[in-house]
């Protein structure tokens, strides 16, 4: 693998013209935010974590919640693996955009965008399936205010649901934006602020994915 | 921009295309083992710490690379760690502050209507 020196792309000549910290304001910011977003992200888990640990049955007023067998763990490892992909193809539209190829852009952004929806789908799928229950299983419902894991459970997952929602709007917008005949190499910029965001969500989702998920099984 | 500066940054990317297909295939790789690891018989703490390990491992991949994070300047590494520092330190203080018998697990399992026998969890 080449060392980061040789992998460093020239600077655009206006990237550190006017800062003192020789990085892009835009990124900058963007990258205070994605800190803020993990204090944010760290308080839900651990809201998760904390009310799984003091009520360990996590019952419902329905009966009580197996938590394995509400989940679908195969529906999940799917959009796991899904948003994994979305992240590669976020990475290469980026990549796409400093060589200023803007079809390649196109073609990738378009990717990740459908990507996203079949992420969100699952999820949807998935909370469907848990608010339903399956009575011929036994599997009890379990909804948003029917039991504390549910609580937890749900805000922590819909909250990154919003995320990857809003993330599929800022991308669809770039998409359509590059018609406009204005996005040229110099917005590479903004496309490398929309791929941050879009890397942090799947950041965050494989958090989420061992915390929330996996660790049910052990 | 200049041609030869031009046709730099797109060697660059070309050889960039072959990090971010070699992690993307890793970081499937690493979830199939997260998955199957789940279902073999060993220990708890152990497969825990496979779980944590392989998370922080596709964590500080994605982080590095997809997000540019050791092609940038290190000043944004450390903002972004800070603020992860902030937050891991979060988790671990609340995890540590509440426990169990700060809950009257008695009271709640009869409110429910059923008995509640607490088990360690995490």
């Amino acid at each position: 693998m080449e060392t980061t020196a040789s992998l460093s792309l020239p600077e655009p000549a206006h990237a550190h013209a006017h800062t003192s910290s020789g990085i892009e304001n835009k990124k900058l910011i963007m990258w205070l935010f994605l800190a803020s977003d993990c204090m944010f992200f760290g308080t839900l888990i651990t809201t998760h974590l904390i009310y799984r640990k003091l009520y360990p049955s996590g019952a419902t007023e329905e009966g009580i919640l197996n938590i394995t067998q509400t989940f679908n763990i195969e529906l999940t490892s799917f959009s796991t693996f899904i948003l994994l992909m979305s992240s590669f193809l976020m990475a290469i539209a980026v990549s796409a955009m400093h060589k200023g190829e803007l079809k390649s852009f196109r073609r990738n952004v378009l990717g990740v965008i459908f990507f996203g929806f079949i992420f969100l789908g699952c999820q949807v799928f998935e909370f469907t399936e848990f608010v339903h229950g399956n009575p011929e299983l036994g599997v009890p419902p379990m909804t948003l205010s029917n039991s504390v894991f549910g609580s937890t459970f749900f805000v922590l997952t819909g909250t990154h649901g919003t995320h990857v929602a809003i993330g599929v709007l800022w991308l669809i917008g770039l998409f359509f934006y590059s018609f406009s005949g204005r996005m040229t190499r110099d917005s590479a910029l903004d496309v490398e602020i929309c791929g941050l965001y879009w890397h942090f969500v799947d950041i965050v989702w494989i958090i989420i994915f061992t915390v929330v998920y996996l660790v049910e099984y052990l | 921009m200049h041609a030869h500066s031009l046709k730099h940054i797109k060697a660059v990317e070309n050889r960039r295309y072959h990090t971010f297909f070699n992690l993307a295939i890793f970081l499937a790789a690493l979830t199939g083992i997260e998955i199957v690891a789940i279902f073999l018989p060993f220990m708890r703490p152990a497969l825990l710490v496979l779980l944590v390990g392989c998370s922080i491992i596709k964590f500080f991949g994605v982080i590095m690379w997809f997000m540019h994070l050791i092609y940038d300047r290190p000043l944004l590494l450390w903002v972004f760690i800070t603020g992860l520092a902030i937050a891991i330190g979060t988790v671990l203080a609340l995890m540590e502050l509440f426990v169990q018998s700060d809950v009257d697990v008695t009271a709640h399992a009869m409110m429910e209507g059923m008995r509640i026998e607490p088990k360690a969890w995490v």
